[in-house]
């Protein structure tokens, strides 16, 4: 198994149950859940099916390339299921199944992790998915998004590639991983990871990162008065990502820590808001 | 479901079931309850209808209800058909107003199925959880979605809806394993079916099947569980079919302190350290949801997750130790303890001279510098990427660099406990630095909270800090440590000074009501009774220990002869006393024998039992101030309290005042209830 065929097999499964598959977003994102693909369609009543591939970028996890484990970008396979469906615990084991994992011969575990985003308002409740210990998927029924109460309830299930990579191929490094019969991780992702790294812990310039923040910030500030809540919410990913930035640098204490994230889930609330009411 | 749901679930569903069965009258045996993270299982023997009801209904008096010559009145009639019934029906009934005349009407009890079908959803709908969810269009509230009701009576199919679902006579086995529905028409075939489909429904039978299992992989290694009751109680809730496997990792993570290596098995794996002794081996015991590892891929997955992590707790080991912790003291002052309260970089200033304080009034003299050494560097760990890795190592984890450093062991140890304890079933810090640093961060949150107006209300306790008054309570009655509380919680109010925006009066009463509560809590959880208690915490909590010492001593008279007389004279003199204002005694106003008697007992008492109070012997004090009882009941025998003459009436009230201020010293006996009193 490769990385494209794991894609394709997840895709393949997942259109099977009425999915749209959705291109990756074009933004910097912390983890699938910000893209617009998740994070508008999840706030109104209508039913709605999506998955696809989303590069999540974490700063602070960078490691030069040089840790088997960690890495300052990684691949998401999301899945968004409104309404969830009663039995989506079972279809995600189908789904793994259907990888070819032979679930009998290995141990499948749903621990309790409730998850939360402060950043966008959101919160769900629902398991982290251990299989022989790894961690490889995500799996939330949203309650919350953008400080609204969602109706119906969307379930949203975040495989990990790499980690699913990782056991299929039975492989400790993740650069060891094949992306496909010829092309390994290593190949593709070594350099950036290393260069990244550099970025961003000392590379990134924290003077112009701030000054990126308060002007794209007040460029969000303006959008909502322009009623463009689509615009601002991406402005927002790019805050995100500053902030994000601003972190691996070393740049933020504890307390405007907290400032940061309160000003950027003020902005998402609005937007939420407004991207409701317009859509009622 | 997570497993403190689970367990949370279970104690609600038998005491609801038990509640309500027993007010709608329908008999019941053996009610248990059985549960698993898919599964909540209640299991009764019930009477197959509710019980019949009498009921009665006074109609008229006799006198109204009949005419002279024996006939229904009007009066009779009239009720008759206003209850639907023929005038034959009604009957003389007996009553503590005289006789009237009614009805005797018998209720048929509803057939159990039925009061069934109603009370099972409305039971399951009212079960509450830490954190609830919605899934599906009516918005039910529940721990996790309710995939399937199952509800069998007599053989048949109960039916209702709950959540959207109705429910149904058939099951599914493991997850994995048998998937399938199963139909069920008793709990003895759910039970058999399930066995067979890899379920263990009781969970004290998954319990022995972990702990026989884990015992079996021990014996040969000559080696034992690092216990952690927890993780097992996680676990055996956490899984259908365990299966105990054995797995290993490389030795050169060995280097990496015991606390590490099980914090890091632990937590997300969920694995048991092996050790031997207090030595930690490279191997670890996990409890899969499986019942085989025919191809080891279950050891081996779980040893390469292992393995990463170890990893990356050596990497954390060796990266923090670059930075001697004196230097993290700095990047501390970012760290929010609370925002008017100031950064954790302030609190450990402050606890710098608040365990000097309390090193002196507890003879601490001699380790006061390595305390107050050990106070200003107990909170740098939480900078570390260890404790941002594994926040529950914090203390230990700071402990751990000090020690690695070189720091004395009155230092590093004080840190490393400093925490504890963290519940109720966790140890008090060993040494005795540890126990006053804690106590001192504790009570120091407790008061700065406080003092900008975070207080418990309810089920409001954001800063855990019952558990922090429970801790502080612990360490004081486990290391015996008498000292004044009030004057300890003004110490901290003046190192606090302008921060705070209450009064320091009032910040110093909400702390006495806040421990008086917390300790008549913890009395009374331990087993004490309730009027003991209240007895020896009237006494007064400023030295929090001898509280503890006054209900011993309590507690060890009450079934003693000597019990009941102390208590009698006690209530005897305060309901003479009560609501009158105090005097002043005149010893040479007393004239009678008996009232003088009385005196010199009272004098000679007072002067040996004050010492022996303050050393908190009570059980002595006791002994002794019971001497005045010959003597009080002959004073009251003979003396006329309440005499006519004023100056010698309030002299005889003032000596009986003295009296029973001394004996306060000891316990407020007046709280006590004694049986007697009961039986009437």
């Amino acid at each position: 198994m490769t990385i494209q065929n794991l894609v394709m097999a997840l895709q393949r499964f997942w259109s099977e149950q009425g999915c749209y598959l959705a291109p990756s977003y074009d933004i910097e994102v912390g983890a699938g859940t910000m893209t617009p693909d998740t994070f508008f369609r999840v706030l109104d009543k209508r039913p709605w099916k999506v998955a696809y591939v989303q590069p999540s970028r974490r700063p602070t996890d960078g490691r030069y390339g040089e840790n088997p484990h960690r890495v300052q970008k990684h691949f998401q396979f999301q899945v968004i299921m409104k309404p969830s469906p009663i039995n989506i615990q079972q279809i995600y084991i189908d789904s793994l199944t259907a990888l070819g994992i032979r679930l009998q011969e290995h141990d499948i575990r749903f621990d309790e992790d409730d998850w939360e985003s402060p950043t966008i308002g959101a919160w769900g409740v629902g398991w982290q998915v251990l299989l022989d210990g790894l961690e490889i998927t995500q799996f939330t029924y949203f309650q919350q998004a953008g400080g609204i109460d969602l109706f119906p309830i969307p379930v949203e299930i975040t495989y990990g590639l790499e980690r699913l990579e990782m056991f299929l191929e039975g492989k400790d490094n993740i650069f060891d991983l094949k992306w496909s019969g010829d092309v390994k991780y290593q190949d593709l992702r070594y350099l950036e990871e290393k260069e990244f790294s550099e970025y961003n812990f000392s590379g990134a310039n924290i003077r112009i990162l701030q000054k990126s923040f308060n002007l794209w910030e007040k460029e969000a500030q303006s959008l909502l008065r322009k009623n463009l809540p689509l615009p601002a919410y991406d402005i927002c990913l790019k805050l995100s990502h500053f902030f994000n930035l601003l972190d691996s640098r070393g740049a933020i204490s504890v307390t405007e820590r907290v400032k940061f994230i309160a000003q950027i889930r003020n902005i998402v609330n609005q937007i939420a808001h407004k991207y409701v009411s317009k859509e009622s | 479901m997570p497993s403190s749901h689970v367990k949370a679930a279970l104690s609600q569903l038998k005491n609801k079931f038990e509640e309500d069965l027993s007010s709608l009258s329908v008999t019941f045996k053996k009610l248990k309850t059985y549960g698993t993270c898919r599964r909540l299982i209640v299991l009764c023997d019930l009477a197959i209808k509710q019980e019949d009801k009498e009921e009665i209904i006074v109609g008229p008096p006799k006198a109204v209800a009949f005419a002279e010559d024996g006939t229904f009145t009007q009066a009779a009639k009239g009720f008759a058909k206003a209850k639907g019934v023929s005038v034959k029906q009604l009957q003389v009934l007996k009553t503590k107003k005289g006789e009237y005349v009614g009805l005797k009407k018998v209720k048929k009890g509803k057939l159990t199925k039925d009061t069934l079908s109603s009370l099972v959803p409305q039971i399951i709908s009212s079960l509450t959880f830490p954190k609830m969810m919605r899934w599906e269009e009516s918005n039910y509230k529940f721990s996790r979605p309710i995939n399937n009701v199952l509800c069998i009576f007599g053989g048949e199919l109960i039916s209702f809806t709950v959540a959207g679902k109705s429910s149904s006579d058939s099951t599914t086995g493991h997850r994995v394993y048998f998937p399938q529905k199963l139909k069920i028409n008793s709990f003895q075939k759910y039970r058999e079916v399930l066995d067979r489909k890899k379920v263990i429904v009781d969970q004290e039978k998954r319990r022995r099947v972990i702990l026989n299992q884990i015992e079996r992989k021990l014996i040969p290694l000559n080696a034992q569980l690092l216990p952690d009751e927890e993780l097992l109680e996680e676990l055996v809730y956490n899984i259908e079919h365990p299966y105990v496997f054995l797995g290993s990792f490389p030795e050169n993570y060995l280097s990496l302190p015991l606390e590490v290596l099980s914090t890091a098995m632990k937590e997300g794996q969920k694995l048991f350290s092996v050790v031997r002794g207090s030595k930690q081996l490279p191997y670890f015991l996990g409890v899969a949801d499986a019942f085989r590892d025919s191809k080891s891929l279950i050891r081996k997955g779980n040893e390469r997750v292992l393995k990463a992590r170890l990893e990356d707790a050596r990497f954390f080991w060796k990266e923090d130790q670059k930075i001697p912790t004196g230097k993290r003291l700095e990047s501390l002052g970012e760290v929010v303890f609370q925002e008017k309260l100031g950064s954790y970089k302030d609190k450990s200033q402050n606890l710098k001279k608040i365990v000097s304080y309390l090193a002196d009034k507890v003879d601490a003299g001699k380790t006061k510098k390595e305390l107050m050494q050990a106070a200003e560097l107990c909170k740098t760990d939480l900078v570390t990427e260890m404790v941002r890795e594994f926040p529950s190592l914090q203390g230990k984890v700071g402990g751990l660099y000090l020690k690695a450093e070189g720091y004395p062991v009155s230092v590093w140890k004080a840190v490393y406990e400093h925490y504890q304890p963290t519940g109720s079933d966790d140890a008090s810090p060993s040494t005795l630095s540890g126990a006053l640093l804690s106590i001192a961060d504790k009570l120091d949150s407790i008061v700065g909270l406080a003092g900008v107006g975070i207080r418990v209300t309810g089920s409001k306790d954001p800063f855990a800090l019952r558990r922090h008054a429970h801790g502080i309570c612990k360490i004081i009655l486990d290391k015996k440590l008498c000292f004044s509380f009030t004057r300890l919680v003004d110490k901290m109010l003046n190192v606090y000074g302008e921060k705070l925006e209450c009064s320091k009066e009032e910040v110093k009463s909400y702390c006495s009501e806040f421990f008086l509560s917390r300790l008549q809590h913890i009395y009374e959880s331990r087993g004490y009774r309730y009027d003991l208690v209240k007895a020896a915490l009237q006494a007064g909590i400023d030295n929090i220990y001898y509280s503890f010492l006054r209900l011993k001593a309590l507690d060890a008279l009450k079934t003693s002869s000597h019990f009941e007389p102390l208590i009698l004279i006690t209530k005897r003199v305060n309901n003479i006393i009560q609501s009158q204002p105090p005097y002043k005694l005149k010893p040479d106003l007393l004239q009678e024998k008996e009232e003088r008697e009385l005196y010199t007992t009272f004098a000679i008492i007072k002067d040996n039992v004050l010492p022996i109070i303050a050393r908190g012997d009570f059980t002595r004090a006791q002994k002794i101030i019971l001497s005045i009882r010959s003597s009080i009941n002959k004073f009251f025998d003979d003396i006329l309290v309440m005499a006519e003459e004023g100056k010698i009436r309030r002299n005889r009230l003032a000596l009986l005042q003295e009296i029973s201020k001394l004996f306060v010293h000891i316990a407020d006996y007046s709280q006590i209830v004694v049986e007697e009193h009961n039986k009437d």
